[in-house]
C-alpha cells in the first residue's frame, strides 16, 4: 500500500487556491448546479488524502486515540478496496480523489456575500418558498444557520426526556459508553470503498440516543443544530432507539446545495432495539456534479421497526440503497424511495432487506422518474436465509420515463431458502398517459403543467409520506424539475 | 491418490481435458470440412483457451456455484456403444445423436415431410448448404456469460442438426431430435440449428438424455466429484419474416453431468417464436437464453419449467432485446424447489433507444417445497426508450396452506397434493403451447422426476 | 349404524378459545342443523374437526364409531369419512376437477392398486347427471374463477363422488341466490335419498336453508356452546324471534 500523496507535514493551509475553480472532474458539465465560489481557505486539511490527513482532521477534532486508530484502518481499507465498477457505472472510475478537500474546519468557513450568490440560485430559492434564514445558510452566506430561536423549545422538550442529540465528534467524546458500542458495527468500515473512506474522515453529522420508552413527539431535524459541518461531505449519523422508543429523524432539504466539493459519501446507522421504532427522512437535491455516494443501514431487534423515507434529486450520480438487517423476532423494515433523474443525472437507488428472524417482514416502494437523458436504476437485495419461518417481502418498483431517450434500469436480487417465506417483487415502466395530458390540456393546462400534474400523481401515494412541508416543497421542486421536459 | 490430486488443479485451470493435443486429434476427425469451417473452430478454440473461467465477482455469475465449475476429467470423443435403446416420449424422431455420431437419421419420419423440408446433419450441411450454415451458425453474440464455453462448443462440435423449413412451407408434426450421452465421463456437443423461413411454420423438439445411468431421472447419492459427464449444447434458432416456430427442449441428463444449453432466438419481421425448456436432469445446470427481435412484429415467448431436487442446481440467465420498435416478448420461467435444490433466474428485458412500443413481460415463480431449498431471483430491466409497455415479477413461495388443506381434507396425502399442486403450478406454462399431444409428453417426463 | 360423536370440544384460533365445551352425536342419515349469531363458532367447529392446522384443539375429542381423529392428519380424517363442504372453496389453477377427484379416489385405494379409468368416468358422469351439472365443468380447474353457486355445487359434485359417512356443510348457503341455492339443496337431497346416505351437519345463518335441507335436529349455538336443541320447529322459533330473544334466555 502506497499512500496517494508524498505530503510528509501536515498540509500548508495556504495550499493551490486554483484547485477549487478549475472543474475537479473531467468532462462533465457544471453550468448547471455549480454553485461554487472562489475563495481562499484559511484553514483545511488540503486536498488529497493520506494519513496526514486523517492524523490533521483527527488532531482538529481531539479524538482519542482509538478513533484515531479507527481512521488509519480505514484509511487502508479504503486504498485497499477496488471501486465496485464489476456491477455499478464506470462513472465511479472519474472521482479523482486526489482532487477533493476531505476535512473543511468548523469556525473557518468560506464568507462571501449574498450578492455574490447567482441569480438563478436566489430564484429558485424564492420559487421553492425557502425562508430567508435558511436561503443564506444554504447559499453559504452564513456558515452557522440560527436555529436556537425556532427551535429551543423542541430542543428543551427531548432533552428534559434524556434524548441525547449532538454532533458525532461530540458523542464519541462525551458520550462513549453509549455510542461506541454501535459506532462502525452496523456498517463495517469494509462494507464497501465509501463507507472506508467515510470512516476514515467523517465529520459531522447527528448522534442520537432515545433512552427506553420515550417517544419523541416531534422528528429531530439536522437543521436543529445545524452549521456547515453538518451538511457536509462526509457526515456520519448515529441514531439509538432503546427498547420501546420511537423517534422521526429528518435530514436534507429541497432547496438545490450549494457545495464546494463534487463529492459526498455520508455513513448512517440506526439501532433500533426490541420494541423501538426509528423513521429516517432525506430529502436531497444535489447540485448537478456531485457524486452523491451514501451507505445507510439499520439494525431492527425483535418487534422494532426502521422506516427509511427517500428522496432523491440532482447530482450527478446518487449511489444508495438504504438497508435493514431484520434481527429480532417479527421486526419490520421499509424503504420508500422516490428518485427522480434528470438530463445528465443517474440516481441508482435502491433498498437492502436482510431477514435475519423468524415472522421478520420488510416492504420496499420504489418510484423514479427520468426526464431528458436522465437515467433511473433501482438495485435491491432481499436475502431470506435457511430454516427461518413467516418471513415476508413484498417489493414495488414503478418506473416513470418522460423523454423518448430518458433511462430506466431495474436489478433486484431476491434470495430465499426454505419453504416457509413469501417474497414478491413487481416492477413496471411507463411512460405519462398521452390521453391523460390531453384531457388536462382540453381544460386549458399547458402540456408542462399537465406532465408536472402527472408526475406529482404518479408519486403521489409516497410523496404523502414525507411530512406536509417536505411534500409540498417537493411538489414544487418536480414543478420546477418538469420545466422544459416537453416541447 | 496422486491422479486425483493433480487433476484437481486442472480442474480449474482455464482449459481442462480440452488440452491442445485434445483440440488437434479433434480436428484430425474432420480431414473433409471446409476451410471456413475449420478457420472458425481454430479461432474458437484460441479464444475458449484465452477466456478465463467464471468468476464469483462476475455480475453474469452472481450466486453460480463456481468451484463446480469443472472441464476436467471428461473424455473428449468417446464412441458410441451398440444396441443402443432410446425412447422418445415425442414420438417419432427424425434424428438421434449418440456422443456426437449419427446413429439413426429416422428416414421413416423424413419421408413424410413435406417437400423442401431439410431436416439433416450438420455434417451434410457442410457439404451440401454450407453457406447457409456459415450464415447461421453460432452467428449470434453471447452475451450472458459463456463465451468461454460456447468458443469450446464451437470448437469441440463433431455433429448435430440442421433443420430448414422453406418459405411458406408448415410442417405439422413435431420434428424431433434426440441427443444422448452414454458411457461415464463422456463430453457431448449437442448443436441444433434451426431457419425458419419466410412464412413457414414446424415445431422443433430437442430431447437430450444420458442412457448410462441406471435412470437419468434417479436422483441417488450425490456423485463423486470425478465421476462427471458434460453437455454443452447450443442451438441457434432463426425465424424468418412471418415464421412460425415453437421449439421445445427437453433436458433429462444423468445426474453426474455438468450442463451448459446456450439457446440464441432471432425473430424477424411478424415472426414469432416459441420455445420451453423443460430442466429436469443434470447436476449443474446452466441456461441461457438469448432472444433478439429484430424487425417490428416480431415476438417471442419464452417458457421454462425446472423441477429441482437433491442438490441439483439450475442456472438461467435470459435476455430479451429489443431491437426494433413494436416487437413483443413474454417470458415465464416456473421452478418447483425440493430438498436442497438451488434454483437461479437472472432475466434482463433490455429496449434499445428507438424500439418504441415495445411490449414485454417477464415473470419468474418459484415454489418452495422444502425448507433446504434456495430461489434465487434477479429479474431485471434496462429501458431506453418511452413509450413501452414493461413489467416484471418474481414471487417465491410455499404452497398455499388453504390449497394445501383443501386437498388433504379431500383425503389426498401431503405428498400427493404437493404433486397435485406442482402439476397444477406447471400448467400454466403447458398451456402455452397449443400441442395437446405435446404436453402429456411433457407432464409424463415431469411426472417421472415425482416417481421415486 | 355409524356415528360421529364430538364430546366436551374446546377449539382455540391461536391463544383464543371458540369453541367452548361442545357435545354432539351425529348418527349416519340424520341432518343436524347448527344455527346462531356471527363469530359463535360454527364455522371454527367444522374446520377444526376437520383438522384445519390454524385450530388447535385444546380439550374433549372427536370420535367415529369410537375412533378418536385427533391424532389423524386432514387427509386421514377425510378417508376416516369426514367431508368439509368448505364456506369458502379454495380456487386451485392448473388442477383440473376431474384430475382432482380421480386423486381423491386413488388417494383412498390401497397401496399399489390402481383406479379404473373407465368406472371412474362413467361414475362421475353418472353423479354429474344426477347434479344437473354439464360435463365441460370437469376439465375446469378447482373453483379457479366460479362464481359463488358454481363453487358450491362443485362442492356437492365431490361430496358426490367420495361418498363421506359425514358431511359438514359449512355455510353452504351464504353468497348463493334463490335458484342456485335450490340447486345446491337439490344435491344435496339426492346424495341423502342415495345409497351411502352420510350425517349431516349443516351450518348455516339462516333459516332459509332449512326449507329445502329440512333437519332431523336443530341446534343452536351462542359463545362456543350448544345452548338451545330441538326439532326443525326450532328454527322457524329463531326465525320468528331473533337471536336476541336466545341470548337473553341463556343470558338469564
Amino acid at each position: 500500500m502506497k499512500p496517494p500523496s508524498d505530503l510528509a507535514a501536515p498540509p500548508d493551509p495556504a495550499i493551490d487556491e486554483t484547485v477549487v475553480t478549475e472543474n475537479p472532474v473531467a468532462g462533465i458539465d457544471q453550468t448547471a448546479g455549480d454553485f461554487s465560489y472562489n475563495v481562499k481557505y484559511d484553514f483545511d486539511a488540503g486536498t488529497g488524502l493520506n494519513e496526514n490527513t486523517i492524523r490533521y482532521i483527527s488532531s482538529v477534532k481531539k479524538e482519542a486515540p482509538w478513533l484515531l486508530e479507527f481512521r488509519l484502518k480505514a484509511l487502508k481499507t479504503f486504498l485497499d478496496k477496488p471501486l465496485p465498477t464489476h456491477w455499478a457505472t464506470k462513472d465511479l472510475e472519474n472521482i479523482n480523489f486526489d482532487k477533493i478537500r476531505y476535512y473543511l474546519s468548523q469556525g473557518q468557513k468560506p464568507k462571501r456575500t449574498w450578492d455574490e450568490v447567482p441569480d438563478d440560485i436566489k430564484k429558485t430559492f424564492e420559487r421553492l418558498g425557502i425562508p430567508e434564514q435558511e436561503r443564506k445558510f444554504l447559499a453559504g452566506v452564513e456558515a452557522q444557520f440560527d436555529s436556537e430561536a425556532a427551535y429551543s423549545n423542541v430542543k428543551e422538550l427531548v432533552k428534559k426526556q434524556g434524548v441525547i442529540f449532538v454532533n458525532s465528534t461530540e458523542g464519541l467524546r462525551e458520550h462513549p459508553e453509549i455510542f461506541r458500542k454501535f459506532f462502525g458495527k452496523i456498517i463495517p468500515t469494509g462494507d464497501n470503498k465509501f463507507s472506508a473512506l467515510n470512516s476514515a474522515v467523517f465529520s459531522g453529522g447527528s448522534f442520537i440516543y432515545v433512552p427506553p420508552g420515550v417517544k419523541v413527539a416531534q422528528p429531530l431535524q439536522a437543521y436543529f443544530r445545524i452549521n456547515a459541518e453538518n451538511f457536509g461531505q462526509f457526515e456520519r449519523t448515529l441514531i439509538i432507539a432503546d427498547e420501546g422508543a420511537e423517534v422521526v429523524y429528518m435530514e436534507g432539504c429541497t432547496a438545490p446545495k450549494f457545495s464546494t466539493s463534487t463529492l459526498h459519501s455520508a455513513v448512517v446507522e440506526l439501532v433500533a432495539l426490541k420494541g423501538a421504532k426509528i423513521q429516517y427522512i432525506t430529502v436531497q437535491n444535489w447540485a448537478a456534479n456531485v457524486f452523491n455516494l451514501v451507505t445507510k443501514r439499520g439494525v431492527a431487534h425483535e418487534n422494532a421497526e426502521i422506516k427509511w423515507i427517500d428522496c432523491n434529486i440532482g447530482s450527478r450520480l446518487t449511489m444508495k440503497y438504504p438497508g435493514v438487517v431484520l434481527k429480532g423476532r417479527k421486526a419490520r423494515g421499509e424503504v420508500i424511495s422516490i428518485a427522480l433523474a434528470n438530463d445528465g443525472q443517474h440516481q441508482d437507488t435502491g433498498a437492502k432487506m436482510i431477514h435475519a428472524a423468524d415472522e421478520t417482514t420488510s416492504n420496499v416502494v420504489s418510484k423514479s422518474i427520468s426526464v431528458g437523458q436522465g437515467r433511473a436504476t433501482y438495485r435491491g437485495m432481499v436475502h431470506i436465509p435457511k430454516h427461518l419461518k413467516g418471513c415476508k417481502n413484498n417489493t414495488e418498483c414503478d418506473a416513470l420515463l418522460i423523454n423518448t431517450n430518458s433511462r430506466t434500469d431495474t436489478y433486484p436480487a431476491i434470495t430465499v431458502r426454505g419453504d416457509q417465506n413469501a417474497t414478491q417483487h413487481e416492477a413496471s415502466v411507463s411512460k405519462v398517459n398521452e390521453e391523460m395530458i390531453f384531457y388536462m390540456q382540453q381544460r386549458g393546462l399547458t402540456e408542462g403543467q399537465a406532465m408536472s400534474l402527472a408526475v406529482n400523481g404518479f408519486i403521489n401515494d409516497l410523496a404523502r409520506q414525507f411530512p406536509m412541508e417536505y411534500s409540498v416543497e417537493l411538489k414544487r421542486l418536480i414543478d420546477l424539475e418538469m420545466e422544459g421536459s416537453v416541447g | 491418490m496422486s491422479a486425483s490430486s493433480s487433476s484437481s488443479t486442472v480442474a480449474h485451470s482455464a482449459t481442462g481435458a480440452f488440452t491442445p493435443d485434445a483440440f488437434a486429434a479433434h480436428l484430425a476427425t474432420q480431414p473433409s470440412a471446409p476451410a471456413w469451417w475449420l478457420d472458425r473452430k481454430r479461432a474458437a478454440y484460441e479464444s475458449f483457451a484465452s477466456l478465463p473461467m467464471p468468476k464469483r465477482t462476475d455480475e453474469a455469475w452472481r450466486f453460480s456455484s463456481i468451484a463446480t465449475l469443472t472441464l476436467a476429467d471428461v473424455q473428449v470423443g468417446a464412441g458410441v456403444p451398440a444396441g443402443l435403446s432410446i425412447e422418445s416420449p415425442f414420438g417419432p424422431v427424425a434424428l438421434t445423436f449418440v456422443n456426437n455420431t449419427v446413429v439413426r437419421s429416422g428416414e421413416r419420419q423424413r419421408a413424410d415431410l413435406p417437400p423442401g423440408v431439410l431436416v439433416t446433419t450438420l455434417s451434410d450441411a457442410l457439404a451440401n448448404h454450407s453457406e447457409l450454415l456459415r450464415k447461421h451458425f453460432m452467428a449470434q453474440p453471447q452475451k450472458l456469460g459463456s463465451e468461454k464455453f460456447a468458443a469450446l462448443h464451437t470448437a469441440f462440435i463433431a455433429d448435430g442438426a440442421f433443420i430448414h423449413i422453406p418459405r411458406g412451407v408448415e410442417v405439422a408434426a413435431p420434428i424431433v431430435v434426440v441427443h444422448a450421452a452414454a458411457g461415464a465421463n463422456t463430453a457431448v456437443f449437442p448443436h441444433t440449428l434451426v431457419i425458419a423461413d419466410d412464412n413457414s411454420k414446424a415445431t422443433v423438439i430437442d430431447y437430450f438424455v444420458s442412457l448410462d445411468s441406471l435412470s437419468p431421472l434417479a436422483s441417488g447419492p450425490s456423485p463423486a466429484p470425478q465421476a462427471l459427464a458434460l453437455a454443452l449444447g447450443a442451438n441457434d434458432l432463426y425465424a424468418a419474416h412471418g415464421a412460425h416456430l415453437t421449439y421445445v427442449a427437453a433436458q433429462a441428463w444423468s445426474r453426474d453431468t455438468l450442463s451448459f444449453q446456450l439457446n440464441s432466438t432471432v425473430v424477424r419481421r411478424d415472426a414469432r417464436v416459441q420455445s420451453l425448456n423443460l430442466h429436469l436432469g443434470a447436476r449443474q445446470a446452466r441456461h441461457e437464453s438469448l432472444s433478439q427481435l429484430q424487425a417490428p412484429g416480431a415476438f417471442s415467448e419464452m417458457l421454462a419449467l425446472t423441477v429441482a431436487d437433491g442438490t441439483q442446481e439450475f442456472d438461467q440467465r435470459t435476455l430479451q432485446i429489443h431491437q426494433a420498435p413494436n416487437t413483443k416478448s413474454d417470458l415465464l420461467y416456473k421452478n418447483a424447489l425440493r430438498d436442497k435444490a438451488r434454483t437461479i433466474f437472472s432475466g434482463l428485458i433490455v429496449v434499445d433507444p428507438d424500439a418504441q412500443k415495445t411490449d414485454a413481460y417477464q415473470s419468474n415463480r418459484n415454489l418452495m417445497l422444502s425448507d433446504d431449498a434456495e430461489a434465487n431471483s434477479l429479474p431485471g430491466l434496462e429501458i431506453q426508450a418511452n413509450d413501452v409497455r414493461c413489467t416484471h415479477g418474481a414471487t417465491s413461495s410455499r404452497i398455499d396452506p388453504e390449497q394445501e388443506f383443501y386437498l388433504r381434507s379431500r383425503g389426498i396425502s401431503k405428498a400427493a397434493a404437493d404433486e397435485l399442486l406442482t402439476f397444477g403450478f406447471f400448467e400454466e406454462v403447458l398451456q402455452r403451447l397449443e400441442s395437446e399431444p405435446l404436453h402429456d409428453a411433457l407432464r409424463s417426463l415431469i411426472q417421472t422426476q415425482f416417481q421415486k | 349404524m355409524s356415528q360421529l360423536e364430538i364430546k366436551d370440544l374446546h377449539v382455540a384460533i391461536g391463544d383464543k378459545p371458540i369453541v367452548k365445551g361442545l357435545s354432539l352425536t351425529i348418527r349416519r342419515g340424520e341432518v343436524h342443523a347448527i344455527m346462531g349469531p356471527n363469530g359463535t363458532g360454527k364455522s371454527t367447529l367444522a374446520k377444526a374437526i376437520a383438522g384445519h392446522p390454524d385450530y388447535t384443539i385444546t380439550s374433549g375429542d372427536v370420535l367415529i364409531d369410537g375412533k378418536s381423529l385427533l391424532e389423524l392428519e386432514p387427509d386421514e380424517r377425510a378417508r376416516a369419512g369426514v367431508f368439509l363442504a368448505f364456506q369458502y372453496p379454495s380456487e386451485i389453477p392448473g388442477v383440473t376437477i376431474a384430475n382432482f377427484l380421480r386423486a381423491a379416489q386413488q388417494a383412498r385405494l390401497a397401496e399399489g392398486e390402481e383406479l379404473d379409468a373407465t368406472a371412474y368416468y362413467k361414475r362421475l358422469y353418472s353423479k354429474m347427471d344426477l347434479l344437473k351439472i354439464d360435463r365441460k365443468f370437469t376439465s375446469r380447474a378447482v373453483n379457479d374463477g366460479f362464481s359463488g353457486g358454481e363453487k358450491k355445487r362443485c362442492e356437492i359434485l365431490q361430496m358426490a363422488m367420495l361418498e363421506p359417512a359425514f358431511a359438514l356443510m359449512d355455510e353452504t348457503d351464504s353468497g348463493l341466490d334463490i335458484d342456485a341455492l335450490r340447486i345446491v339443496a337439490e344435491g344435496v337431497n339426492a346424495i341423502r335419498a342415495g345409497a351411502h346416505p352420510p350425517g349431516v351437519l349443516l351450518i348455516t345463518h339462516y333459516q332459509r336453508l332449512l326449507n329445502y335441507i329440512v333437519p332431523d335436529f336443530v341446534h343452536v349455538m351462542h359463545e362456543g356452546r350448544i345452548v338451545k336443541s330441538g326439532d326443525k320447529n326450532l328454527a322457524l322459533e329463531l326465525e320468528a324471534k331473533g337471536y336476541d330473544w336466545l341470548k337473553k334466555a341463556t343470558a338469564a
